[in-house]
């Protein structure tokens, strides 16, 4: 395996080397680990689980451990825990002589994601890397395949987003669209999009508006307008984060990495505009319902615990196709594009309609305009 | 050496403040952003997959052009002039069974456009404007602009109406017929997608924000 890995791999007996011709990762043949010659006594087992786990950092003082870390400080509380647990657990499941190559295998999966850096700084081979080990992983749980990429931003590409709110009828069929698309957590009936339905001459009052209404639209003297992530150019729910989960991406869409994000929510607080979305209980989604086209970044299933939002459907449009919600509009209120090419629609929007945002003061410089015929 | 020292201190405030200004954000606004990077895309990802398969036209609108779809096909009764074989005056009157009695008309009113706004009695195959001219079925979109010049405007540019490609190039939209029927262009109303009633259960009990 590659020497300059971020993350820990645990030899469960899958690579198995010349020499070692046992059936379990600690290369005995017999007798499982119990029998080990240089069986470690309790207090060196803990010294050397705790060196495994947080490495040097245990030998600086509280400062050094603040202001220099090689990782942070969430990753050493987690290995601490959680290594402890996952090893524990893979050290057995490989150790056991009845365990299939499935559970060794899953264990060793678990292992290595558990221990893999924040996405951000992953190179594109640990990119690779990580989406086949969740796309096998699914595989090994549920049977059932999935197509997951990594595509980074391509170049010159600045995804922007313009709402028109005169076209905005109120179908709500961009919601089920993007229910449907970003595998949302069907119990908690999450939704990224929130169309809201004003009064007529009463401008926008969203402590009035009505974002759940159920009659036939569009009612007598209203009017709807839709919100989501604006994928804020200087948005300040990634400056609040305190792991960096969430990022800015050179083509403007502002991301999470589910499996770094620790579920502080200091981000939905940061959130003026009220784009992000808490899973409070474990995300279900029918499987015969489940998205398979997944983007690391985007729609892949999301865990307890953890934020997510509109993500301008990053497995649609790192491919050329627009988002969902745009697809789906019957009104052609949603328009999708590349800021930087002065040929798109987006552009001709934003330099021939009057185009607003909400709360421009507030400087987020969100990539979402809203405009009239 | 006081005065040194704050000289050292102002330098080092100004390297901080000048390089600061460099790496945090180079951008001051995605406007001066989008100026500053602005550049017709030609990269990699592209709509061809999306449109393989679609038989479409291209058309030059002002400084516009882009890809439409090809009506005459999507029309089942076309071509017309297969039941349309003499001039409508003489059609008219005859003992055959009612035509289009599916087609009522609630675009406009009677004073403002009938049938004969846009088909010609004399040839049904094409359509006509509102000087008499041909205008071909797979070109509908002149006919409506002819009236409708503002939604014309923002169709051109890419505001109205919807695409079938996806944001990158090449740019097909859909026409006009595509989205409204022309003989009744109106949208309806209808009963939205769906209803929340998670949303509506935490309304309810007041934790709601
Ligand atoms: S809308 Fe909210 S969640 Fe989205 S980028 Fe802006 S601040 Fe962040
Ligand atoms: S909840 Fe938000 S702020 Fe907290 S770790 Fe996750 S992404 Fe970061």
């Amino acid at each position: 395996m590659s020497e300059n890995k971020k993350w820990y791999s645990l030899d469960l007996g899958l690579n198995k080397k010349k020499g070692s011709s046992g059936s379990c990762g600690c290369g005995k043949a017999e007798g499982g680990c119990n029998s080990h010659k240089e069986e470690l006594s309790a207090e060196e087992f803990y010294e050397a689980a705790i060196n495994a786990s947080i490495g040097e950092e245990r030998h600086k003082d509280g400062f050094e451990q603040v202001f220099d870390v090689k990782m942070d400080r969430r990753t050493a509380f987690k290995k601490l825990t959680a290594s402890l647990l996952i090893g524990a657990g893979a050290v057995s499941t490989s150790c056991s002589l009845t365990t299939s190559g499935d559970a060794k295998e899953k264990a060793q999966i678990d292992w290595e994601e558990q221990f893999k850096g924040n996405y951000k700084l992953m190179t594109d081979d640990e990119k690779k890397k990580t989406v086949d080990r969740l796309m096998r992983s699914y595989e090994l749980r549920t049977g059932k395949n999935i197509s997951m990429t990594a595509e980074n931003a391509a170049e010159d590409v600045l995804f922007g987003y313009a709402f028109n709110i005169s076209k905005c009828q109120g179908y709500m069929d961009c919601v089920s669209a993007c229910v449907a698309e970003n595998n949302q957590d069907r119990n908690s009936e999450m939704q990224y999009i929130r169309i809201h339905e004003m009064k007529d001459g009463e401008g926008f009052k969203f402590d009035k508006a009505d974002d759940n209404y159920y009659h036939e639209v569009p009612a007598e003297g209203h009017f709807y307008m839709g919100t989501q992530c604006f994928h804020c150019d200087d948005p300040p729910c990634v400056d609040v984060c305190p792991v960096q989960a969430t990022w800015k991406e050179e083509d403007g869409l502002v991301v999470i990495d589910y499996d770094w994000c620790i579920g502080c929510r200091y981000c939905m607080a940061a959130c003026p505009y009220d784009g992000r979305r808490f899973n409070w209980s474990k995300p279900e989604v029918p499987e015969n319902e489940v998205n398979k086209n997944q983007h690391y970044l985007g729609n892949r299933m999301r865990k307890k615990g953890v934020m997510e939002k509109c993500t301008f459907c990053v497995q649609r449009t790192r491919k050329g196709k627009n988002p969902a919600c745009v697809e789906a509009c019957p009104t052609g209120a949603r328009i999708f594009g590349n800021l930087l090419d002065p040929n798109s629609s987006i552009r001709w929007v934003l330099e021939n309609k009057k185009v607003f945002r909400l709360k421009e003061d507030l400087g987020t410089e969100p990539k979402f305009w809203y405009f009239m015929d | 050496m006081k005065n040194k020292n704050l000289t050292y201190y102002a330098l080092l405030f100004l390297i901080i403040v000048l390089s600061s200004c460099k790496n945090e954000g180079e951008y001051h606004s995605v406007s001066d952003r989008i100026k500053a990077e602005e550049k017709p895309y030609h990269g990699t990802l592209t709509s061809e997959e999306l449109l393989a398969g679609r038989d479409l036209i291209k058309i030059t609108e002002g400084e516009h052009t882009f890809l439409i779809p090809e009506r005459k096909s999507q029309i089942k009764s076309f071509a017309c002039i297969e039941c349309h074989s003499k001039p409508l005056s003489q059609m008219k009157g005859t003992d055959k069974a009612k035509a289009h009695w599916d087609i009522t008309i609630n675009h406009a009113n009677i004073e403002t456009m009938d049938c004969a706004t846009c088909h010609n009695g004399e040839d049904m195959n094409n359509l006509t404007s509102l000087t008499g001219r041909n205008i071909d079925f797979n070109l509908s979109y002149k006919l409506c602009a002819q009236c409708h010049t503002n939604q014309f405007e923002d169709w051109k540019g890419g505001a109205h109406g919807k695409k079938i490609s996806g944001w990158t190039p090449p740019r097909a939209s859909m026409t006009c017929v595509e989205c409204h029927n022309p003989h009744d262009p109106g949208f309806e109303q209808r009963w939205p997608a769906q209803f929340n009633t998670q949303k509506a259960i935490e309304r309810n009990e007041g934790l709601d924000h």
